[in-house]
């Protein structure tokens, strides 16, 4: 048993995290928070707390106090996104990243011992332009091409239990980890087959950062009888710090992170229908004077809403529905004003092995169809999300 | 055996769920590989950092170097492969062939009139011809030219061998009678037109064959010179052909070839010593070193002081280009070229130990830099560039190789040596057309995180 749990604790972390960008946005301050949610959360309006049943939720500690099995949870989330500028740039784009990978451990009967990697900043994407240079000899064309290559990712350790039949409590530490890469380079005569074009290098500048900075969860969730329960979790943050490399010219840098509050509430509206909301509220204003270019929107809030039919069969199996909405702030954006993220979503989930409420295997997913906007930039997209939850092992 | 049961069970179970954890796992992964990437990309500045600046800058001659010296010497005419004839070319420019052949066959395999093939030794010789090939690219005249041929009267030692000397070695050194190889008892005229093709051919009686196929005479040679004035042949090869007849077939001709065992040439006068300049190729071929010096810094030109702090401290990546700017020259046109002439740059790794000094790779490939011959006649004084970026960039990032300094002196030189009589030549330090060293330098703010 413990050389299974050392080969999935290695799998956990071996996993990749954020292994594609999916948005333009990310150009723009540290990039865009990617909410290392599952596929159920996804489907419910994806603000990932409140929620009936065990989850491996980095939002939502105390949810991991009902996992009665070992569990293993992986989550894919593909994404295709269509772009197009103020400026006349359009374009389409697309790109899986690995959000969330965990597993959650029931330890003699005392709590619940989770381990995750999840995805916390995305700071992948590239941009060009042209430019016409005088070398003496008449105009050359050059492409400058800029590439930022990496994120932000956290290795999170958590503890979650039960305090009585109505209450259960959850913190987790976690720990700021990943890098990214930012280079310029220019490059001369790209569209000439001259003997020139081999012969002038081409210009490289930039630099590696490694991140670290630590967090820490705590949460509760409340089961007001048999018809709601209601949930809560605050996430405090070091300071965000990036380290260059050796050889890279950059500077040292430091990025305070905001205090995140999350409520969220579940309702029973009939047998095998429940109504879920959940509200998220960080002030990304106290990055602000670590920016060197740019500013954040100040406070951000989201909203989400979902509803699920729990009772639902396919193939013989339970399988529920799920319908959920939700509005994100993004705390940074290309143009003047904010930017924000609207989305529809649906979602079905089919439990495979199933002994009376326990679910032994299962697999979630979530499709969402959507749109971010800040005064320069807008974006739709189709976004799917796929977790796969294995118990038992 | 219940607990056998119970035991049968859960290895049934856990062998669903070994199932069902790698259709799952296989899920995820099929859902990652099916989902090919493309990174978002904008083309808009506000995605990108401040733009770079580029531009030209060049340097003079104090400025990037020091010490240029021009080396002769390379090399012997035997080891061209090649031989050139000329007469008053140029000015006074004289050149000769001398050569010697290798022994002819003696016995030849012919079919009998019974079909049967026979070796056969019984040959009469009836006659013959020496054939002398051309490069009817570089050789110059203006049409058919007569060529004569004759046999050397003295001894010639080949690898010594000059306008002046028959033998010029450590332990001996005879003169010829007369300068340029003479004298020669003549043998054959022969008419060369190079709109007719590249061979030169003298016809000979069997007389005269049978004296040249004689190698036992260890002064036996041959002498090709040029009648006509004003032209400078290069002669590629030359053979002699006996034609026999065996006496198995009497009324068969039979050709043997003999080909040349010894072949160089004798050429006056020497190209005058390089008094300034750049001087490479030539038979002696001639090198020319240089030491490079490039600044560490740059307070100029205004365009670039204007777009960074000034002065900017030169780091390798900020030289996209650097070229040895030079200008052809026709110093001497005798020896200006008549075709391509490949140029050569490479580190010499110890200049004090010149002319022997060791060199490094080629900066400029195995081809070297092609130069039409143009520019050392009518273009002379347009530029001609070598690129040494990589070379520039270690001198300026002072990485050491295997603990020593990166060489800071560069050799020009053909790419074969010797390749050619012919030489190039570009105007050297303190004239108008001195070297310069061209440098595309890109400087930008440093990319630091938002």
């Amino acid at each position: 048993m413990i050389r299974r749990i050392a080969l999935l604790a290695l799998l956990v972390l071996a996993a990749p995290t954020a292994s594609s960008a999916q948005s333009l946005f990310i150009g723009a301050g540290l990039g865009v928070p990617t909410d290392p949610l599952d596929a159920r959360a996804r489907a419910l309006g994806g603000v990932g707390i409140g929620l009936h049943g065990p989850a491996l939720l980095g939002s939502d500690p105390a949810a991991a106090a009902s996992f009665l099995l070992p569990t293993l949870i992986m989550t894919a989330q593909p994404s295709w996104v269509d772009y197009g500028r103020d400026s006349g740039d359009a374009g389409t784009f697309r790109g899986t990243r690995f959000p969330n990978v965990g597993i959650a451990y029931p330890v003699f009967r005392v709590g619940v011992v989770t381990l995750s990697l999840e995805s916390f900043l995305d700071q992948r994407y590239q941009a060009r332009r042209s430019v016409t240079l005088d070398l003496g000899e008449g105009p050359v064309e050059a492409t400058d091409r800029f590439l930022s290559n990496g994120g932000v990712s956290q290795v999170r350790v958590g503890f979650a239990r039960p305090v009585g039949e109505r209450l259960r409590v959850g913190v987790s530490a976690g720990a700021f980890t990943g890098s990214v890469t930012r280079r310029l380079e220019r490059l001369f005569f790209e569209d000439s087959d001259t003997t020139a074009s081999t012969q002038v290098e081409r210009y490289q500048a930039g630099g590696l950062w490694g991140y670290s900075g630590n967090s820490v969860t705590g949460g509760a969730s409340l089961s007001l009888g048999t018809f709601a329960e209601v949930a809560g979790s605050v996430t405090w943050s070091s300071a965000l710090d990036a380290t260059p490399s050796d050889d890279t010219d950059g500077a040292a840098r430091s990025f305070d992170l905001p205090l995140t509050v999350r409520l969220g509430a579940t309702a029973d509206l009939a047998p095998g229908l429940s109504l879920s909301a959940g509200y998220t509220r960080a002030d990304w204003s106290v990055v602000d004077d670590d920016l060197m270019e740019g500013a954040s929107a100040g406070t951000t809030n989201s909203l989400g809403v979902g509803v699920e039919l729990s009772r639902a069969r396919l193939f013989g199996r339970q399988a529920p529905l799920r319908l959920g909405y939700r509005k994100t702030d993004l705390p940074f954006a290309l143009g003047a004003g904010s930017a924000s993220e609207k989305v529809w979503a649906g979602g079905i989930g089919l439990n495979l092995s199933q002994i009376g409420e326990l679910v032994r295997a299962g697999v979630d997913l979530a499709l969402e169809r959507g749109d971010r906007s800040d005064t320069t930039l807008s974006e739709s997209f189709w976004r799917a999300t796929l977790t796969v939850k294995v118990a038992g092992f | 055996m219940t607990r056998v049961r119970e035991a049968i069970a859960e290895d049934a179970g856990d062998y669903v769920m070994r199932k069902k954890m790698a259709v799952l796992l296989g899920l995820v992964a099929l859902g990652a590989v099916a989902c090919s990437e493309q990174l978002p990309t904008g083309v808009d500045d506000d995605l990108l950092p401040e733009e770079p600046i580029t531009l030209e800058v060049r340097l003079g001659w104090d400025e990037f170097a020091a010490n240029l010296q021009v080396f002769g010497g390379y090399g012997s005419p035997l080891e061209l492969g090649s031989t050139v004839l000329a007469h008053k070319y140029g000015g006074d420019l004289e050149a000769r062939t001398l050569l010697r052949f290798l022994p002819m066959p003696s016995v030849v395999t012919v079919t009998d009139s019974a079909g049967t093939q026979r070796a056969d030794d019984q040959l009469t010789l009836i006659g013959g011809r020496i054939v002398a090939y051309l490069d009817t690219i570089q050789s110059v005249s203006d049409g058919p030219v007569t060529l004569e041929v004759g046999t050397t009267d003295e001894a010639w030692d080949r690898r010594s061998v000059s306008w002046e000397f028959a033998v010029d070695t450590v332990g001996e050194q005879r003169r010829w009678t007369e300068e340029g190889a003479g004298p020669v008892t003549p043998v054959t005229t022969g008419v060369w037109d190079p709109a007719l093709g590249d061979s030169a051919v003298f016809l000979l009686d069997s007389a005269q064959v049978e004296m040249l196929r004689d190698t036992s005479q260890v002064n036996q040679g041959i002498r090709i010179s040029v009648l006509d004035e004003g032209v400078r042949l290069k002669v590629n090869n030359v053979v002699l052909r006996g034609a026999v007849i065996p006496s198995v077939r009497p009324d068969t001709v039979v050709d043997l070839t003999a080909g040349r065992r010894d072949f160089t040439f004798v050429y006056s006068p020497s190209p005058e010593s390089v008094v300034e300049g750049i001087r490479v190729g030539g038979v002696p071929a001639w090198r020319t070193v240089l030491d490079l010096h490039i600044p560490v810094s740059l307070a100029g030109p205004a365009a670039l002081c204007a777009a960074v702090t000034c002065p900017l401290t030169l780091t390798p990546d900020q030289i996209s280009y650097a070229a040895l700017v030079l200008k052809g020259s026709n110093s001497s046109p005798a020896f200006q070229p008549s075709d391509s002439l490949g140029v050569d740059l490479r580190p010499v790794y110890q200049r004090s130990a010149m002319p022997k000094a060791p060199l490094g790779p080629s900066l400029l490939g195995p081809l070297g830099k092609k130069i039409a011959p143009g520019l050392f006649g009518a273009d002379a004084g347009q530029e001609v560039e070598f690129p040494i970026t990589n070379f520039v960039r270690a001198l300026v990032a002072g990485d050491s190789i295997r603990g020593f300094p990166p060489p800071n002196t560069l050799a020009l030189l053909s790419v074969f040596e010797p390749a050619s009589l012919t030489f190039a030549s570009f105007f050297g330090p303190g004239s108008p057309g001195a070297p310069v060293l061209k440098l595309i330098i890109t400087a930008g703010p440093t990319v630091e995180l938002p």
